[in-house]
């Protein structure tokens, strides 16, 4: 789990706190922040692989900060983690190319595994690419 | 650059060998993927047909994350297939859109916004007005202004006052947030929740508008009423009566609040919505958080000589027309709180009325109100607290005023009553009466002679007979620790036990009224209760067994048997209720299963009527896609091996990733190559034993095949299908199907095994055979019964089987692999012989032992 690196972007400071620690414990190389804007500015200068990202944010939205995000980092892999449900956002969501939409309270290894799927799914994306690329610099 | 370059479909058909493999992972990947959703999809509509059978609460909270999680399991599913054959099933989006359509009224917000004043004097309120002030307050303006009976003056805080208050602190959706994400059957998780949202609330701060709005009211009060008066600041909940229930009793009132305090004692009683016992109400009756609206009376304070509750009928026995009058000295609160043991007094219902029985009791203690604000509880001395509190005249009196009330709404009543100074009786809140039926064990007092008895006494609060252990409440953390099905003991019958009554099999307690809040929900629930049992907490100890009989106020040592069968079950509360309601109308569009066989012409996107049907048809098209792959590209890495076994099998094999333990070039694959954990464990079941051959058939077995064989015409040779007898694997280190096709019988398994034992599962299903429908719906039925014994769960329609098995960790799933590779084997056309009971036993212990014999092999 160590090789995979994981945002966490949730305001909700205990939750937060709480999770960083029990996945820390579990080798998970994992950081937290508090909004949709800071999560932007730690991805253009950190290399993450996966992003837990919370719905209900002040400020930028859960959905407005996956849009952005996908925009500039579109290999980046979102599991939305959110205490609301909601038909709506959850489709709305997955649309706008996240990974997957969880409820919380959520067992930490049901997360632990998304977040491993998530990762592989990213790189197969990067393998899928690297050949697109083989091929057309091969044909040219 | 990278989206673009992602979003372009790759020319498969010119890829390398590397750029080969990588498409097949990515494909293996994504079908891995719609497993996983698929199997999370089903499990949740297994968690909603469970649910919907009512017999264990959930609130809306379930209903609504069931919904979101179904949904986003569905729609990867769609993605994932989408992804395996890019534009081919796109149409399934559309019709993912429309079903979620019809779901959407039954989870979205129904919390629509009211228009009307913020607060309204009593005198403006009318009985049509309950969904602005809340039935306690719109009946109690009734009684004023159309019976002329007495109330205290004031005014109600009304349900837009209430929006008001919600809304500015935008708490609503906070309050869900947290609802959600507790586990909310969990008694302790529930009571950290109550206090959190309690907290929440208190902490509030109420705009502008309302209190100016609330202070002006007061201040008309004082006009009215004199200088600096106190008031009674009372619940008026509404939405409750939505599940067929006047009230609930559940909440706060506070008595005799002063000026200054106005606005917290409002927000204290706005709280005690979310009080553990009103929480575990609603959750057990099925009530929407959000239907119920706290409106809040503010009445002028009357000190009370003394007060109670009168019924105008027998609560306990429908069929007597009795008043009872409960009566305590000072304010009524001890009789609702049940702390006190109340005088009792009988009126017979026929007129002329008169005192037909009166039950004196010693009152321990009064509450009656300081002078500024709060209330106090004064011990009464031995002469004060044996008088009675009211006399016969008072009694008769106040019966007539409840047979009134009884008159005007036309049905019997619950009426909190109190004498004031001046000698007249106010009337503090009217409510439909829910009378319990008892009587329906007329002979039980001589049949139980011969029983031991424990205690007699004790006055019924709610009819019949229970038994459990007991358990002894003395704190109110010891509520956490309640067993189920125990036999709640305490020294009073307070409000807030009321959250055990769902797990409580009868309640006895020391003190405590029929009136009181504690009775009236036990009665709802139809859990017995006996209240004034002397020293039952002395003469009671934890964990010993004992049977209530509450209407014949006796407790037996040990199970009465016998009796206990007749006693009525605890009332389903959850069916009918709001919340399952709208389980019930989502799961309409999400559970049911219409698109079923993949062969007809049906079978298409547009047809998919559920997300069952959703799931099934992406399930089915991925393996279908996953298999056309291979031949398609010419990949031979990637197409079906033949197993070898010492020679070629009738087993084929397809490496999804990892089943292999090294690649294979030619036709071919040797045992020792496959390393799929799933698939070799079905492998030793299958090869555990040689097969004898069909069973010896005797003349009415083979009849049965023969004429099946006519009428069938899969079976006859030359049109069998193409998988005829062929049976394909589809393998990865951790992941197995099978479709196999043993001449008649068809199975299909498919399997899971990993160290992620939340994702292991095994799914079989097995249809066919020869012989003729009873027969094979018989053998299904005898399979089942097998499964059943291994731990699998079962459902059987005609000739056709489910089974599956789920969250085991990895050595249990390999045991049950074998079982299930030992029985597709072994079982098939035993269906000709269903029709012989003395063969179908020989088989059945037969089969037992060989399966032991392969669990004791390691």
């Amino acid at each position: 789990m160590h090789n995979i690196k994981v945002l966490l972007v949730d305001d909700e400071r205990e939750f937060s706190e709480t999770l960083i620690k029990r996945m820390k414990k579990r080798n998970v190389d994992i950081t937290g922040v508090r909004g949709g804007e800071e999560a932007l500015q730690t991805l253009d200068q950190s290399p993450i692989d996966v992003v837990i990202l919370d719905v209900r944010m002040p400020g930028m939205d859960g959905i407005e900060t996956l849009r952005a995000l996908k925009k500039r980092h579109p290999l980046i892999e979102v599991i939305m983690l959110t205490g609301h449900a909601s038909v709506e956002v959850a489709v709305q969501g997955m649309e706008f190319g996240a990974f997957d939409y969880l409820m919380k309270p959520m067992q930490i290894d049901d997360l632990l595994y998304k977040i491993q799927d998530a990762h592989q799914q990213k790189i197969i994306q990067e393998q899928k690419i690297d050949n697109i690329k083989r091929m057309t610099s091969g044909r040219e | 650059m990278i989206r673009r370059l992602l979003s372009r479909n790759p020319d498969v058909e010119r890829l390398d060998t590397e750029g080969l493999r990588t498409e097949f992972k990515a494909r293996y990947y994504a079908f891995k993927l719609l497993l996983n959703a698929n199997n999370r999809a089903l499990e949740i509509m297994a968690d909603m047909e469970e649910a919907l059978k009512g017999t264990r609460p959930f609130g809306m909270n379930f209903v609504s994350s069931r919904c979101t999680s179904v949904s986003a399991s569905v729609w990867q599913m769609i993605r994932h297939l989408n992804e395996l054959s890019p534009g081919n099933y796109e149409a399934l989006y559309n019709r993912f859109k429309e079903i979620r359509k019809k779901i959407n009224p039954f989870v979205k917000d129904r919390g629509r916004l009211r228009e009307g004043p913020l607060v309204l004097i009593l005198d403006q309120v009318e009985r049509t007005m309950a969904d602005l002030v809340g039935g306690k307050i719109a009946n109690l303006a009734e009684i004023k202004n159309r019976i002329h009976l007495k109330i205290s003056d004031g005014f109600v805080i009304t349900a837009c006052g209430y929006q008001r208050f919600m809304s500015y602190n935008d708490l609503q959706p906070e309050i869900d947030r947290r609802i959600q994400t507790t586990d909310i059957q969990a008694l302790d998780e529930l009571f950290g929740l109550s206090a959190s949202l309690q907290q929440l609330i208190i902490g509030s701060s109420i705009p502008r508008d309302l209190e100016e709005a609330i202070q002006e009211q007061y201040g008309l009060l004082e006009e009215r009423e004199g200088r600096g008066i106190t008031v009674a600041m009372r619940s008026s909940a509404l939405g409750e009566d939505a599940a067929g229930i006047s009230f609930a009793g559940q909440y706060r009132s506070e008595l005799n609040v002063s000026k200054e305090n106005i606005l917290q004692a409002y927000k204290e009683v706005v709280a005690s919505k979310f009080s553990l016992p009103a929480m575990s109400y609603r959750l057990n009756r099925g009530i929407r958080d959000e239907d119920v609206v706290m409106c809040v009376g503010c009445l002028r304070m009357a000190d009370a000589v003394s007060g109670g509750v009168i019924y105008s009928r027998n609560p306990v026995n429908i069929r007597d027309d009795a008043l009872l009058i409960n009566s305590v000295w000072g304010l009524p609160k001890s009789v609702v709180d049940g702390n006190t043991t109340p005088d009792l007094i009988w009126i017979s219902g026929a007129e002329p009325m008169e005192i037909k029985h009166k039950e004196i009791a010693f009152k321990e203690r009064k509450f009656v109100c300081y002078p500024d604000e709060g209330v106090c509880r004064m011990d009464l001395s031995g002469e004060d607290g044996a008088k009675e509190s009211l006399s016969d005249e008072q009694a008769l009196e106040l019966a007539d005023m409840a047979r009134r009330l009884e008159t005007h709404y036309g049905c019997p009543q619950d009426i909190e009553w109190a004498l004031d100074g001046d000698g007249s009786f106010v009337i503090l809140q009217c409510r439909p009466l829910v009378q319990a039926s008892a009587g329906d064990f007329p002979d039980l007092m001589n049949v139980w002679e011969g029983e031991s008895v424990l205690i007699k006494g004790g006055t019924l609060a709610s009819p019949g007979l229970g038994s459990g252990p007991v358990f002894v409440l003395k704190k109110d953390m010891d509520v956490m620790k309640f067993p189920d099905g125990a036999v709640l003991v305490a020294a009073q019958a307070l409000p807030r036990w009321a959250t055990l009554l769902n797990k409580a099999s009868a309640v006895v307690t020391e003190q405590g009224s029929i009136a009181g809040h504690l009775a009236n929900v036990a009665r709802e629930f139809s859990v017995p209760a006996l209240f004034g049992v002397q020293k039952a907490m002395e003469r009671l100890q934890n964990g010993r067994i004992i049977t209530v009989d509450a209407d014949g106020g006796r407790i037996f040592d040990g199970r009465v048997e016998g009796f206990l069968e007749k006693t009525v079950r605890p009332k389903n509360l959850m069916l009918g209720s709001p919340v399952y309601e709208a389980l019930k109308g989502a799961a309409r569009h999400i559970v049911p299963l219409t698109l079923l066989d993949p062969d007809k012409t049906s079978f298409r996107p547009g047809n998919c009527e559920t997300f069952h049907d959703i799931t099934r048809f992406c399930h089915e098209k991925s393996v279908h896609e996953m298999f056309r792959f291979g031949k398609d590209h010419q990949f031979p890495e990637r197409s079906g091996k033949q197993l070898f076994v010492n020679i070629p099998m009738n087993w084929w094999i397809l490496n999804l990733d990892d089943g292999f333990r090294e690649e294979v070039e030619g036709k071919y694959v040797r045992l020792e190559n496959i390393v799929s954990i799933p698939m070799l464990a079905l492998w030793k079941g299958i090869t555990a034993f040689p097969w004898e051959g069909p069973p010896p058939v005797d003349g009415k077995g083979l009849m049965s095949v023969m004429f099946e064989a006519t009428r069938n015409t899969a079976l006859v040779p030359g049109m069998r299908s193409r998988y005829a007898d062929r049976n394909y694997f589809m393998i990865s280190k951790n992941y197995c199907s099978l479709n196999s096709r043993f001449g008649f019988h068809l199975s299909i398994i498919e399997t899971l095994v990993s160290e992620r034992v939340t994702e292991n599962y095994i799914r079989f299903q097995f249809k066919g055979g020869a012989a003729d429908d009873q027969r094979r719906n018989k053998r299904v039925l005898f399979l089942m019964e097998i499964l059943e014994g291994y731990g699998f769960g079962v459902e059987v329609k005609d000739d056709f089987l489910m089974a599956g098995l789920e969250d085991q960790p990895k050595e249990n799933m390999e045991k049950s692999l074998r079982i299930l590779g030992y029985l597709i084997i072994h079982t098939r056309q035993l269906d000709v012989i269903m029709g012989n009971d003395q063969k179908v036993r020989y088989y059945r212990s037969k089969i037992n032992e060989s399966i032991d014999e392969i669990l004791s092999v390691q």
